[in-house]
């Protein structure tokens, strides 16, 4: 799915800061447009731009901290902010706690669920694992008696 | 009957065990009717790939996730376990009276339970066969392992088994000389060499007997690379017109972590590829066919007929009724099912023993975290186990039990990396870099044993029908009655306390000690709570034994009541040993075919002679 959504880019930088992953390995899984339908099809336009310009406020030097304070730390976009990251390192979406339901809407979408079959695989998990998603993207004929290899990280420290 | 039989052989059930038997019937020119409850939907690729989308697709990925069933031909489901909070479960396909839930499932699509099993191919030892006389424990087989031997090797080679002969040769398993498998062992994983290294030699107490524990590659039905002019059979395809195309695909396992719940490229044998090397001419098959009724003729003992409802759609009941005939009858349609269609048919036998016996290998699992990265979520699902408790001078008064040593993390004891994550994110408010390091150091290290312990046949474990109880078809479905008795509680003790031993041994912390709350039945013996699971090893409903007093068939699975009615599969297994079922009861199944080829020679001298060498048995590509 191709979309010219102008929030694109700014989802993937936010969901960079959450996940710990660069943006040209998000964008690499091919679940970036799909995971930004995803949040507009359960959650209304109003909290996800307050969600994206939010984080557009934030100051790019210690831009992980902000984030926690300034988003994770929030009541409201909090949930939303940690189901994004389940999003990417899982492939599902997670109904919204209760308690942010009774306090801030109770959407019909908002229910437990694999976003696809695709989405599946392309969770971060499996290569942060160093491995592969079960049952798809195999590693070879006796790769798994190798010595594990870390997984590429680029900046790290 | 005054109609001739329409087939020579009339078999239920595509699984395994038939699909073994029509291939040796039909090469041996022997007419069979083969009636399959589930659709015939993965024999082509095209096919297969669609279940493996629905695989990729499903939240809940279990064992069934990919094979879900026909509303014809309902089947067992994991996550049927929890749906009723107390006792009789009657909200999956079984009706579980207890006390404890029977956890083990099998699967009604064309294939049977081979679609997601693991692969597993142990031998059982000599002693298995022998629990009776060396240990005063329920009976002793019709058969010893020497009789069984011939047919392990002709089982091992029809299913592409991967082993060392010389891993194998431990607690009295013997080959024939200059034996060995049709391919070299599927390499171990990592974790296993460096687990290996840590603990292979350490010795461990059980009762008055000091074990060595080591560290052992099993024998696994995965492609891996051939031994002289063996030739790996990989991935079906077989077309509409039931001609199987030449594949390239699944020659080699390739390390999916997948084999259950689905071997993506079919590295792992199922019985579809036996069936596709039947002889097309004279082999009928008929899928979405769900047998409901054994005919018995006037004599009160020769089956006359098999009465099956034909379904055209998996999403409907609409069915048509016919009868199915031959001169012999074999039910290959596992355990629970055999029984089931024996007891609605009214047909008890004399032993009254039908469906009585009902065993499985209930299992623990033990994790942990490895001191350092293992390299977890790598491989087929599992490569080496822990085989020295299979046997020894402790069976007198508890279970023999075996590991599997995981090679995908905790993914079956917690739900890893989902869980992981889940606890990372939402637990520990991890996020960005502190929670990627966190899932970089903690997945790759998580190691898991999955302990399964022997039981031994109980007669109040079994398999009942309730008439009132019946399934959308309006077949009766099975009742289970299931207890885990002293024996085999005393042998999840002694396995647990192996098991940590193994992981002190080589510095892994155990973290599942003190886990609550686990998604599996549980069961209490002596104030101490066991979480257990079903290994998917049905066994015991028919059993085999020397006489029609104390058991269901003779040592070739022949009905002692029924002269031209087979039982085959894990039912008619007497005990259970620790080994998974499938390679014995694929050489049970060999043998009986043998026999019966014997037999119908003696009535028609132009039916080509079985058994054959092993050297005119070995696989070839269909096609």
């Amino acid at each position: 799915m191709r979309i010219q959504d102008p929030r694109l880019h700014t989802f993937v930088a936010l969901s960079s800061v959450l996940t710990g992953v660069e943006t040209v390995q998000l964008f690499g899984t091919g679940q970036a447009e799909a995971y930004l339908v995803t949040l507009g099809k359960i959650l209304p336009v109003a909290l996800l731009d307050d969600l994206f310009k939010r984080f557009e406020a934030l100051p790019a030097e210690e831009i992980e901290a902000a984030v926690e304070h300034q988003v994770l730390d929030d009541t409201r976009l909090g949930c939303v902010a940690q189901n994004i990251i389940l999003m990417w390192y899982r492939g599902v979406w997670r109904r919204l706690p209760d308690d942010w339901r009774a306090s801030f809407g109770a959407f019909p979408e908002d229910e437990n669920h694999l976003i696809s079959g695709a989405a599946y695989q392309a969770g971060l998990q499996w290569e942060i694992a160093g491995a592969h998603p079960i049952g798809a993207r195999h590693q070879g004929y006796a790769s798994w008696s190798l010595v594990p290899t870390k997984p590429n990280r680029r900046n790290t420290a | 009957m005054s109609e001739p039989a329409q087939y020579d052989v009339v078999i239920v059930g595509a699984g395994i065990a038939g699909a073994l038997v029509a291939k040796r019937l039909t090469t041996a020119g022997l007419k069979v009717l083969v009636l399959e409850a589930g659709p015939d939907t993965t024999r082509s690729i095209a096919d297969y790939t669609s279940h493996l989308e629905t695989f990729y697709a499903a939240s809940a990925k279990g064992a069934e996730s990919p094979w879900p069933p026909a509303e014809a031909a309902p089947q067992p489901d994991g996550g049927d376990l929890f749906k009723d909070k107390s006792l009789p479960a009657n909200s999956g396909y079984f009706i579980q009276n207890g006390p404890h839930l029977y956890g083990s499932t099998y699967t009604r699509t064309l294939g049977g339970s081979t679609l997601h099993w693991l692969g597993v191919s142990l031998r059982m030892l000599p002693e298995d066969f022998e629990m009776g006389s060396r240990f005063g424990l329920a009976r002793d087989w019709p058969i010893r392992y020497d009789m069984l031997s011939p047919y392990y090797e002709q089982a091992e080679h029809e299913m592409g088994v991967s082993a060392d002969v010389v891993d194998q040769r431990y607690l009295g398993l013997r080959f024939s000389e200059s034996y060995d498998y049709p391919m070299h062992r599927v390499p171990p994983s990592y974790s296993d060499r460096v687990l290996g290294a840590a603990v292979n030699g350490m010795r461990v107490m059980v009762g008055e007997d000091s074990v060595s524990v080591q560290v052992r590659s099993y024998p696994a039905a995965r492609n891996s690379i051939p031994r002289g002019s063996y030739q790996p059979v990989g991935a079906l395809d077989v077309d509409a017109d039931g001609n199987a195309r030449r594949s390239f695909l699944g020659e080699r396992c390739e390390g999916n972590t997948a084999c259950t719940p689905i071997c993506p490229v079919q590295a792992k044998y199922n019985a579809n590829k036996s069936l596709a090397q039947a002889d097309r001419r004279h082999l009928t098959l008929r899928a979405q066919a769900v047998a409901s009724d054994i005919l018995i003729d006037k004599s009160g003992h020769a089956v006359s007929g098999i009465r099956y409802k034909r379904y055209d759609d998996p999403g409907s009941i609409q069915h048509t009724e016919e009868i199915a005939t031959g001169r012999i009858y074999i039910l290959a349609a596992h355990a629970v099912e055999n029984a089931r269609l024996m007891l609605v048919s009214g047909l008890q036998s004399q032993s009254k023993k039908v469906g009585c016996g009902l065993m499985d290998h209930p299992a623990l699992y033990v994790w942990g975290l490895a001191p350092f990265n293992v390299g977890s979520f790598r491989g087929p699902q599992s490569s080496s186990g822990i085989e020295d408790f299979r046997a020894g001078r402790f069976r007198t008064r508890h279970a023999a039990f075996r590991f599997d040593i995981g090679n995908d993390g905790w993914h079956a004891t917690t739900g890893a990396p989902d869980a992981t994550v889940n606890d990372a994110v939402l637990k520990q408010k991890l996020v960005g870099q502190r929670l990627r390091s966190h899932l970089e150091d903690q997945l790759p290290r998580q190691v898991r044993f999955s302990l399964a312990v022997e039981q031994l046949p109980n007669l109040k474990n079994r398999v009942t029908v309730d008439p009132s109880n019946r399934d959308k078809l309006g077949n009766p479905r099975p009742v289970i009655d299931y207890e885990i008795d002293d024996y085999t509680f005393k042998g999840m003790i002694a396995a647990r306390k192996v098991a940590l031993a193994v992981f002190r041994q080589a510095g892994i912390t155990d973290c599942s000690s003190n886990a609550v709350e686990l998604p599996f039945p549980v069961a209490e013996y002596e104030g101490e709570k066991f979480y257990y699971h079903g290994m998917g090893h049905c066994a015991g409903t028919h059993a085999m034994g020397d006489n029609a007093e104390t058991s269901v068939v003779d040592e070739y699975q022949r009905s002692w009541e029924h002269p031209n009615l087979y039982l085959i599969g894990s039912g008619s297994f007497t005990t259970m040993g620790t080994s998974n079922p499938t390679l014995t009861l694929a050489a049970l199944a060999l043998r009986t075919a043998d026999h019966i080829i014997a037999r119908m020679r003696k009535h028609n001298p132009g039916i080509e002679p079985g058994p054959r060498r092993r050297k005119e048995t070995q696989r070839v590509n269909p096609g």
